[in-house]
């Protein structure tokens, strides 16, 4: 770099400072990628390993709960017969990888795979039903407010404070016994109520807030207000809310089904193989309950997982 | 931060009457997207019982130096320079113990915040708060350290300090909690305040009742006193010397009438160009055009180039450093005020005189 | 504390009581709501309390009707309903468009409204005078049923609740406080995986870990153990306790064991990521950037100023899962044959034996409405911000 302060002490002339002044203050240019919401939100989803990880688990069960009953169907009355008359189980084998269960002698591979099925099934229906009614609810009462707003609230008070397992138990048992679609529209009706508060508070925030007023005052109706403004700021903490459901859900089915008031024998849940397990605790058979186990916590760790990096993903402040 | 590169030769302690002593202190944050140099090689000097003001826009980095000064800042992501130093009252601080830190944090080093709400804690009395330092500090009893609460909440003038000293900070108004926050900070006498910020949040009225009672506690205390601000008004009244700040580089420094009256770097003038007055009502506003330059694509000379009036292709090529200007203590970072640049100065002074003329000239008559 | 104070201050506590005041007569109305829908459901199931008959053959239809009026199951069933709260005197049969009970009905023997204390009305029916009914079951008065069970299942969820409550704290400060430590990596993935785990599976493996063929170091279930003490709760337990109480007292807590991991492993799990989270919100805040500038050192900054903030949303969380613990008691209790209020859910469920079902689930209601106002209340208390 030749020395600049030994350069030729020339004179501006006046237009060189007139122009640069003119041209000065030109920005640089700054690469805007723009991506709309949802490309970014799979953007940031991808990032999140733990949500990447719980979709390939979910993948995989319900691969399995498809396929698997069409490979291996489960007949309640097809009793394999066994080898020999053997009262407990027997453990793992290469024929029946995830042992036998006592009694009769089922291949637990099979019931875990055939309660895959009812067990999904029964977790994300119940969880659509409940977040059906919930935004419904929660959009009417947030929107509408005053004496409707109450009314709903009250009932939501009502519902959250039945002592949850102890009425699915009683209705369970009273309504019918074991009916699959039963149980999904129990469990539908008793998981709606959070969402219900979590859409209204949002209504009612979001229908104060600067931008709502601002797009009023350009005069956008009422019910272009809702899907275009409010919906989108809704749809990260509801989607978040739908994976907590549905691993609660799940476990909450489990438990039902695991107590005997859930769904009846004849269609395998994780829940009631679990149930049956329990009188051959003494005998030792620990893989019959293991792997329902399992599959549950493998269940329920994916869904939250996902959960978790959805919120990330659709939190419109963080960062892709 | 005990953990610095011992690469670095510490250079030799400031002479008596140096309070503070930055020099070049390089402070860069490491996030994803990049490494950000938020201080990038800034020094200067306070003296005891003298007030600096520390001006720059928001992204300047005049917050996080005084972030830097009193080791607040979480050592991943940022990194100190190993070249930095930091003398205070004879003391090195950036190499120092955390325990010694401690010590002086608070105690001869105290610092207030901008927003007074968020800098309370809010499940405690404001007493509670302003005792348990003079607890930790004096080691004085509870009691005392109490009684020395109310004293601090009279210092601070607020009134039936013994009824304010047990409530809670959202029972306060704004103000009040800045005065309080002042009291905080000025309960253990310390020998250097820093204010950042001190009244961005506050109303204008209330703003200069804060400002006032500031000036009013640093002549009775005789602390001196580092204030970091946007706002020029605020300079003006308040400090003696100034330090301006662009893009984390000192650009000028010099006393408050050099610096605001005759500014000596384009962008001072800038800003200085910039304030409306009275003056130059129903003239067009005078703006800096462009924006602050994105840490991640700093200009590769001078930062301020892109923006400048006055630059030429030199400013492109070569950093400029602080260069003494036409007085002994003023600098002035711009390359205006090399040997190079001289007649392209005076043609700079004088179009800065004209704009800060054309005000004047706009009164016509009636 | 010095918050403690300002409760006190407050106007001599009064504002507390009309705030508690206000919750409660707030709350009746959903309790009434709650024991309303249930009671349809019990009562309106096809079957209805009859269904214990369903699968018995030589149960004729004559039995069932014989049955159906000693129970006063022949009534409609606000009329049941009605005679169940205490409101209808039960010797009136008055009715007003064959449904619902008349004013007639409400009129007990002394004249004075039935709803009224027995010694003004003279009602002695229903759960405002505090019958609680019959067991269909057992025969046994309800009321008493219940309490025998409550005393097992307080125990085993007070243990709980302590153990729960102190480590879900501990993990989740410690977490914070060293956050990406290989502690706090850990305690996600225990919390992670804890989470996923249904407690009744958790109980299962814990019992074949510890008590099956291999270990056999912890019981099995019940409460006491057959060979050396008579069964909880009975006149001859009592006796054997104040015999020789520490043998006991020992006895009792090895049975504890189990159950307790069981029921707060979940909990646990949760709550200390919540706890995690809130600590480092709170680590992250203004006022703890200004403790450290005011030179207060590292324990005082954490425990005073951080934690305090922190643990502010985590008491209201931990407050509404209280609830939570019964729920989970219950199954826990029928995987341990513990004699609580649990197991007698199941067993009166199974057996139809609704009056029993009633008086617990408006106990367990009670109890919710309890957990909800004692959490609102302790929060009003710890945070000097919320005014009644």
């Amino acid at each position: 770099m030749s020395d600049p302060f030994l350069a030729p002490n020339a004179e501006p002339a006046p237009e060189e400072i007139e122009l640069r002044a003119a041209e000065a203050g030109q920005d640089y240019e700054v690469q805007l990628q723009s991506l709309n919401q949802w490309q970014l939100a799979w953007r940031k989803f991808r990032k999140h390993r733990l949500a990447i990880v719980g979709l390939g688990i979910l993948v995989v069960l319900v691969v399995a709960a498809i396929f698997g009953p069409i490979l291996s169907p489960f007949v309640f009355n097809d009793i394999p017969k066994p080898d020999k008359a053997v009262y407990a189980g027997r453990p793992p084998s290469l024929s029946h990888p995830f042992g036998e269960t006592g009694g009769l002698q089922r291949d637990v591979l099979q019931l875990v795979v055939n309660g895959a099925r009812t067990s999904l099934i029964i977790g994300f229906s119940s969880m659509a039903i409940g977040v059906l009614i919930g935004t419904v609810v929660g959009a009417l009462a947030g929107y509408l407010g005053g004496f409707i707003d109450n009314v709903l609230m009250r009932i939501v008070d009502v519902m959250l404070s039945l002592p949850l397992l102890f009425v699915i138990l009683v209705a369970s048992q009273f309504f019918g016994n074991g009916n699959v679609l039963l149980i999904i529209i129990i469990f539908g009706v008793f998981s709606w109520m959070g969402i219900a508060r979590l859409v209204r508070s949002l209504f009612l925030s979001i229908r104060e807030r600067e931008f709502v007023e601002a797009a009023k005052a350009v005069g956008v109706r009422d019910r272009r207000i809702i899907f275009r403004h409010i919906l989108p700021n809704a749809i990260s903490p509801i989607v978040v809310s739908a994976s907590l459901i549905v691993a609660g859900n799940i476990i909450g089915e489990a438990f039902v089904s695991f107590l005997g008031f859930g769904v009846n024998p004849i269609y395998p849940t994780w829940g009631n193989v679990l149930s049956n397990a329990l009188t051959f605790i003494p005998v030792g058979n620990w893989w019959w309950p293991l792997f329902p186990g399992l599959a549950i916590i493998m269940t329920v760790l994916a869904v939250n997982f996902i959960g978790d990096g959805l919120r990330d993903a659709l939190d419109p402040r963080s960062r892709a | 931060m005990t953990e610095t590169i011992e690469l670095h030769v510490l250079g030799a302690p400031p002479s008596d009457d140096i309070l503070l002593d930055v020099r070049n202190l390089r402070t860069t944050f490491h996030v994803m997207d990049g490494d950000v140099p938020a201080v990038d090689g800034v020094s200067f000097q306070l003296r005891p019982g003298r007030s600096i003001g520390i001006v720059g826009e928001s992204g300047s980095g005049k917050s996080v130096t005084a972030l830097t000064i009193m080791r607040l800042l979480d050592i991943p992501p940022a990194e100190v320079g190993a070249d930095s130093e930091i003398w205070f009252d004879g003391k090195e601080l950036l190499r120092m113990p955390m325990d010694s830190m401690r010590k002086l944090r608070g105690n001869d080093i105290a610092m207030i915040f901008q927003e007074p709400l968020t800098s309370l804690n809010p499940v405690f009395t404001i007493g509670d708060q302003i005792a348990e330092q003079v607890e930790i500090h004096l080691k004085v009893k509870r009691k005392e350290a109490w009684d020395r609460a109310i004293e601090s909440l009279k210092l601070v003038g607020i009134p039936s300090p013994e009824r304010r000293v047990k409530q809670y900070p959202h029972e306060m108004s704004g103000g009040m909690r800045q005065r309080v926050m002042i009291a905080m900070a000025l309960s253990c006498e310390p020998k250097l305040l820093i204010a950042d910020e001190p009244t961005t949040a506050l109303d204008v009225t209330i703003q200069a009742q804060i400002l006032e009672l500031l000036k009013t506690i640093q002549d009775r205390t005789d602390s001196a006193l580092m204030l970091i601000t946007h706002d020029l008004g605020v300079v003006a009244e308040m400090v003696q010397d100034v330090v301006v700040m662009y893009a984390g580089q000192v650009v000028e420094t010099g006393t408050v009438e050099q610096v605001l009256l005759e500014p000596r770097a384009p962008y001072t003038m800038g800003l200085i160009e910039s304030i409306p007055t009275v003056d130059k009502r129903g003239g067009r506003l005078s703006v800096i055009k462009g924006t602050v330059p994105s840490p991640f694509n700093l200009p590769p000379a001078c930062r301020f180039e892109p923006r400048c009036p006055y630059a030429w292709d030199l400013c492109q090529k070569v950093p400029p450093e602080l260069y003494q200007t036409d007085k002994a203590s003023q600098f002035a970072r711009c390359h205006l005020h090399t040997p190079a640049g001289e007649n392209r100065r005076r043609a700079a002074l004088d179009i800065h005189e004209k704009a800060m003329a054309v005000g004047r000239d706009m009164r016509g008559p009636g | 504390m010095l918050t403690g104070r300002r409760a006190l201050d407050a106007a001599g506590g009064s504002t507390v009581t009309k705030y508690v005041i206000r919750r409660v007569i707030q709350a009746i109305p959903v309790l009434f709501g709650i024991t309303i829908v249930v009671y349809m459901i019990l009562l309106a199931a096809p079957g209805g309390p009859t269904a214990r008959f369903a699968n018995n053959p030589r149960v004729t239809l004559e039995d069932r009707e014989h049955f159906k009026k000693a129970w006063g199951l022949d009534q409609p069933i606000p009329v049941q309903y009605c005679r169940w709260i205490g409101a209808c005197n039960p010797d009136v049969d008055a009715k007003v468009f064959g449904i619902f009970p008349s004013p007639a009905a409400f009129i007990g023997p002394n004249g004075w409204p039935n709803i009224l204390p027995e010694p003004i009305s003279g009602g002695t029916n229903g759960v405002l005078h505090g019958d609680f009914g019959v067991s269909v079951d057992s025969g046994e008065p309800v009321g008493p049923r219940i309490i025998r069970a409550a005393l097992p299942t307080l125990i085993l969820a007070s243990f709980a609740l302590v153990i729960w409550i102190g480590i879900a704290i501990l993990i989740g400060v410690y977490a914070a406080v060293r956050r990406y430590s290989l502690f706090d990596q850990v305690a996600t993935v225990f919390a992670y995986v804890g989470y996923a785990m249904p407690t009744f599976w958790l109980g299962i493996m814990l019992i074949f870990f510890f008590s099956g063929p291999g270990l056999n170091i912890l019981p099995a279930g019940g409460m006491t153990t057959t060979r050396i003490s008579p069964p909880f709760g009975s006149n001859e337990y009592w006796a054997y306790f104040g015999h020789k109480p520490f043998e006991a007292l020992v006895d009792i807590g090895r049975h504890l064991i189990l159950p307790v991991i069981t029921l707060v492993v979940v909990n646990i799990a949760g709550d200390s990521r919540f706890v995690r989270a809130s600590m480092l919100e709170a680590l992250s805040q203004d006022y703890v950037r200004t403790a450290k500038a005011k030179g207060l050192p590292g324990r005082s900054v954490t425990f005073k100023h951080a934690l305090r903030n922190a643990l502010l949303p985590v008491v209201t969380n931990i407050g509404l899962e209280i609830p939570f613990l019964f729920t989970g008691a219950i199954v826990t209790e029928t995987i341990f044959s513990w004699p609580g209020i649990g197991k007698l859910t199941i067993d009166s469920t199974r057996a139809f034996d609704y009056p029993t079902l009633m008086g617990l689930l408006l106990i367990t209601s009670v109890l919710v409405v309890l957990a909800n106002l004692i959490a609102d209340v302790t929060y009003a208390f710890v945070d000097p911000r919320i005014k009644f």
